[in-house]
């Protein structure tokens, strides 16, 4: 395996040769960077510094001036609300359970719709109906039709002499309704699967089944590999979603974070820290706890993506 | 590489007695006619598979097609999948709805900003990604890390100081707020998802066409570039359906109702103040699902033409 | 992360962009409050030409009739003063404050716009709204026909924030068939709040669960601050404070524990569904419940999404509770350019008879009371049912209170959680209401 992959994008060498080589792409690098660096100080960069100013001062959404209060904002949101910890609860609980099955449904369909053959497009456009009614409000009805005392699900749970409870009307259970609603919406992993698929060389798995491997060992041996940089990308990126998610949360509960606070996700405490109750350097604090806690996760997925992710442009091994 | 792990060295043809030959040869035909019936097992197996699966995967979205033809008063009442009453109206009367737009016109609109994207997304974020996995040059570290940051930032924060720059530049009541960014790869996690495939691009590539003359341009042009189909289809792809749903930045910057875009419009029917709206908005909902499964239907076949990699080795 | 390459670079573009937007950054910071509090052009500077063109920038929220009432009342206002001319903007309530307090803040804030009272105090206390006071003084907006109560409970801080653009009150709307059906008779005005909820219990009884009873109020504030109104109590303070104390919202949840208890309201996942107000999951119209508490002017649209016939009666309780309530406002922007075509045109939409018979009752019953005899023949039934009611009402109102101040909206959520609490069994009256309370003052203190 590539121990020596780097969690970025690969390490440079440090000879004398590869440091004047580095020299000599310095130049093509920034070209091909020259968007992003436009796009990200043009546009990104000032209002993320503002936002953190801003979390250290008393400012109102609106409001007429404001004073520094150093770190106050941040000291009451550790200490002086609960409603952030619940807040942070719901949503650590949300991301630890939706994301995994999540992958694992996207990985799993993915690879039964791996053949091409007729029809199969249109499998996969059904397959990712879900994610593309998205965060429309219309799906909020719908899986309150679902989920409800009289709805499908308990009918469906009759058939079996289950009583159902009103699921996404129940404080204990509306949670797991919105992680049923972030599963169910598999498409879009599941495509990104798809392509890193199509990636791996067919021959690999032709030597591997000449040689008498079976598919759970073409799987692990090959598949998984092989796929690693895609389900590392998959592993991070809806880890960080699930960490933000707002839009299902706040169209399913109205805006109010669920039954008693029960779907009340981070991001819905912050959007309504800042534009209902205007407390915009509030929510810029929670804003940057976010930043600094997801970064940290982040970082260490990427450390322990060390150990497991393959890349194909890796020198060694 | 990885190839070598797995592969194990062919039988040697050696000069043995006949008979083990023959009796190898029946083994293999034989183990090729179990094979072939196993995969054909499976081929059933496989198909039920996903068609009970997409059974129930589906079953919102066909529940949500039964809504959309309900008459205004079964709308609530009625929880099944067939509506009592056909009521196809909700259609036109969606269409309708406003009195000075139709609904084609926040099609019209959606359309044209999501195809913006798709092509200012899949061009900026592209050539970021390509400096990111393929170049070195000083400080690409701490802009990687930096541009894996911005993703982290909730937005809603940025929204008010966004709106400030963007009345300063004197964008606002105009579309260049939403297409602009994506010009300039605002769009981290595209960025991020291209990196991670070129990654999967092997370097003997980047080596051959250097070996040829290639500067850094052209190995983008000629290597890079035509291997990264599948992420530009993925881009192409997840751009369009998010700039299709994205409701708040489209609410803020685009004024007058001429210009407003499918998520606005579909919460019109949320308003009290008029009929009971559901069915018309599942109905116009349901219309506007259509496009997006096009476009991703269409799209997914150039996911089929990955990397042929034969004639990589050696 | 990768620790990238640790030297120098040798070309530094990025410097050269950073400067120039750090100062970007230090005037936006400057600016933004600087740029609200500038100079109030008060003092008219408009000694010019009267007849100028001038174009001024309307925002609201509603539906499509009410987007076609106001551009017709607009079209109608232009036709009559040439030189102005409207840019409309009118979208869906949701996201509607975002996107105003969004252009507020960066500076664009629309000439003309809509609120209620959930922000008005929000906005007139940051000094967005325009002061219509002296308008209001020198009678450029005419206030003569209008009730007094209804121009007060557009008071901010001794201003005139904002001018009632329509009227309403709290409506029981209630199911008649179901009621004939079951052989109850239907509820009138003055009807005590237990009168109620034993309609409700027999209702359950005779339909044997099938209709549960009548919707669960408990969480509804405006159930709860006209409940305090009939015992000479009130939610707010007059200087914006929390007035009720934890022993009544106790008794108040208590109130409807024993209701539950008597199955005289639905179970608690039920009246979770109808809690947000929306029209199209009120109990009465998924005929899971036999009335709701919503808005006296919302029966024509909750008739329309039911087959059976739907009547509307006062909020259980004495009418005296009761006040003359702005159901929305037209305020103008403090930064904007043209203050006195804004009170002209803000006069226009609220007193003009023609601009009356258009906009009919789809905002409320017209601020106008001349008005609302020029538009009581243009009405269909369930519209004349709530125009009855509100005449009924209106020679027993109580005085108005002054408008909720900043929080309010907080407040009405806060309510529903702690409401939710006690349905789902989670806590106790006293518990809840000891939550409800602490959060409640610390919303609206701050």
């Amino acid at each position: 395996m590539a121990v020596s992959a780097a969690v970025g994008p690969g390490r440079a060498g440090s000879t004398g040769k590869a440091r004047r080589a580095r020299w000599r792409e310095g130049p093509a690098g920034y070209v091909f960077l020259s968007p992003f660096l436009l796009g990200f100080m043009g546009i990104t960069a000032i209002p993320m510094l503002y936002s953190l100013y801003l979390s250290f001062t008393n400012y109102e959404l609106l409001g007429q001036t404001y004073d520094w209060v150093g770190l106050r904002n941040y000291r009451d949101l550790f200490t002086n609300d609960p409603q952030f910890w619940h807040a942070v609860q719901v949503t650590v609980l949300f991301a630890f359970v939706a994301v995994p099955l999540k992958l694992a449904a996207a990985l799993g369909v993915a690879m039964l719709l791996n053949r091409e053959r007729r029809g199969t497009g249109v499998l996969r456009g059904l397959f990712y109906l879900p994610s593309l009614i998205g965060g429309s409000v219309a799906v909020a009805i719908i899986w309150r039709a679902m989920f409800d005392r009289t709805g499908a699900f308990n009918s469906l749970l009759a058939v079996f002499g289950v009583e159902g409870k009103p699921w996404v009307n129940d404080p204990d259970w509306a949670l797991e309704t919105l992680m049923l609603l972030a599963i169910w919406q598999f498409g879009a992993p599941m495509v990104i699967f798809l392509a890193g698929l199509k990636q791996v060389p067919t021959e690999l798995y032709e030597a591997a089944a000449v040689d008498g491997a079976g598919p759970w060992r073409r799987f692990r041996n090959i598949t998984l590999p092989m796929l690693s940089p895609v389900i590392f990308f998959n592993l991070v990126l809806e880890t960080i979603n699930g960490f933000q998610g707002f839009t299902s949360a706040f169209v399913l509960s109205d805006g109010t974070g669920g039954p008693t606070d029960s779907t009340l996700m981070y991001s819905l405490r912050l959007y309504d820290q800042a534009f209902t109750e205007y407390k915009m350097a509030y929510a810029s604090a929670m804003a940057w706890v976010f930043l600094l806690a997801i970064g940290l996760l982040t970082v260490l997925l990427f450390s322990t993506g060390r150990l497991w992710v393959h890349y194909a442009d890796e020198e060694g091994a | 590489m990885a190839g070598q792990a797995l592969s194990s060295p062919p039988a040697p043809a050696e000069a043995g007695p006949p008979p083990r030959r023959t009796v190898r040869e029946q083994a293999i035909a034989h183990a090729r006619r179990r094979r072939r019936r196993a995969a054909a097992v499976r081929s059933v197996v496989r198909l039920v598979v996903i068609l009970a699966i997409l059974a129930v995967v589906l079953y919102p979205a066909l529940w949500m097609v039964g809504t959309s033809f309900k008459a205004p008063d079964e709308v609530n009442s009625n929880r099944g999948l067939i509506p009592e009453q056909f009521w196809p109206a909700n259609y036109p009367d969606g269409w309708t709805a406003l009195p000075s737009v139709t609904f084609g016109r926040f099609f019209v609109n959606s359309a044209v900003i999501a195809l913006a994207t798709v092509v200012a997304n899949c061009f900026s974020c592209l050539v970021a990604a390509y400096a990111f996995a393929r170049l070195r040059f000083p400080l690409r570290g701490m802009w990687f890390a930096i541009m894996i940051a911005t993703l982290l930032l909730p937005s809603h924060v940025l929204l008010v100081p966004q709106y400030v720059l963007f009345n300063y530049f004197g964008w606002i009541n105009t579309p260049l707020p939403l297409i602009v960014p994506k010009l300039l790869a605002t769009e981290a996690f595209f960025i991020f998802l291209m990196v991670q495939f070129m990654r999967g691009i092997p370097r003997e590539l980047d080596e051959a066409a250097k070996i040829d003359g290639c500067s850094a341009y052209g190995i983008f042009w000629h290597v890079i570039l035509p291997l990264s189909r599948p992420a530009l289809v993925t881009t192409a792809i997840f751009s369009f359906i998010w700039t299709w749903n994205d409701f708040l930045t489209q609410l803020v910057y685009l004024s007058g109702v001429e210009n407003y875009t499918i998520p606005v419009g579909l919460r019109m029917f949320q308003d009290s103040g008029g009929e009971n709206q559901i069915g018309p908005m599942f109905a116009m909902a349901v219309l506007s699902l259509l496009p997006v499964f096009l476009f991703f239907v269409a799209f997914q076949r150039l996911l089929v033409q990955g990397i042929n990699t034969t004639g990589l080795k050696g | 992360m990768s620790p990238g390459t640790p030297h120098a670079d040798p070309a530094r573009p990025a410097h050269r962009h950073r400067t120039r937007y750090l100062a970007l950054l230090t005037a936006a910071a400057v600016a933004l409050p600087l740029g609200l509090t500038a100079c109030g052009g008060d003092d008219d500077k408009q000694s010019a030409d009267p007849n100028r063109k001038i174009e001024l920038q309307v925002f609201w929220w509603g539906g499509p009739a009410r987007a076609e009432n106001t551009q017709k009342v607009l079209d109608l206002y232009t036709q009559k003063h040439p030189n102005v001319t409207f840019k409309i903007e009118q979208q869906p309530n949701a996201g509607y404050f975002d996107k105003l307090a969004t252009r507020a803040a960066g500076g664009n804030a629309p000439d003309i716009f809509q609120l209620d009272d959930g922000s008005l105090a929000e906005y007139a206390k940051r000094n967005v709204t325009l002061d219509l006071t002296k308008y209001v003084k020198n009678n450029k907006i005419d206030t003569k026909d209008i009730p007094k109560g209804l121009i007060d409970y557009g008071i901010v801080d001794g201003k005139n924030a904002g001018i009632a653009a329509a009227q309403n009150t709290p409506g029981m709307i209630y199911d008649k068939t179901v009621a004939q059906q079951y052989g109850l008779e239907e509820p009138k005005v003055g009807w005590s709040w237990e009168q109620m909820i034993a309609w409700g219990e027999q209702l359950s009884q005779k339909s044997g669960g099938q209709v549960q009873g009548i919707m669960d109020p408990s969480a509804d504030y405006k159930a709860l601050w006209l409940w305090l109104r009939q015992q000479d109590k009130e939610l707010y303070t007059p200087d914006g404070k929390v007035a009720v104390s934890t022993e009544d919202v106790t008794r108040w949840f208590e109130l409807w524990v024993d209701a539950r208890k008597r199955k005289a309201t639905p179970t608690a996942d039920l009246i979770h569904t109808a809690n947000t107000g929306d029209v199209s999951k009120q109990l009465v119209v998924t005929k899971q419940a036999g009335a709701s508490f919503l808005w006296s002017n919302q029966l024509a649209e909750l008739q329309k999404s039911t087959k059976n016939t739907l009547g509307v009666s006062a909020y259980p309780g004495d009418p005296k509770g009761q006040f003359a309530r702005a159901s929305l406002y037209w305020a103008g922007s403090r930064t904007t350019k043209e203050p006195d075509t804004v009170a002209d045109v803000i006069n226009f939409i609220v007193n003009d008879p023609d601009a009356a018979k258009i906009q009919g009752v789809e905002r409320g019953l017209p601020s106008n009371l001349k008005n609302r005899e020029i538009v009581a023949p243009t009405l269909s039934a369930p519209e004349k049912a709530t125009v009855a009611l509100e005449s009924e009402l209106n020679s027993k109102f109580g005085k108005a209170p002054p408008v909720p101040p900043k929080g309010h909206v907080k407040l009405r959520s806060e309510l529903i959680t702690a409401a939710e609490t006690v349905q789902y069994g989670k806590a106790t009256p006293q518990q809840a209401a000891e939550d409800f309370l602490a959060k409640a003052k610390a919303a609206v203190s701050g």
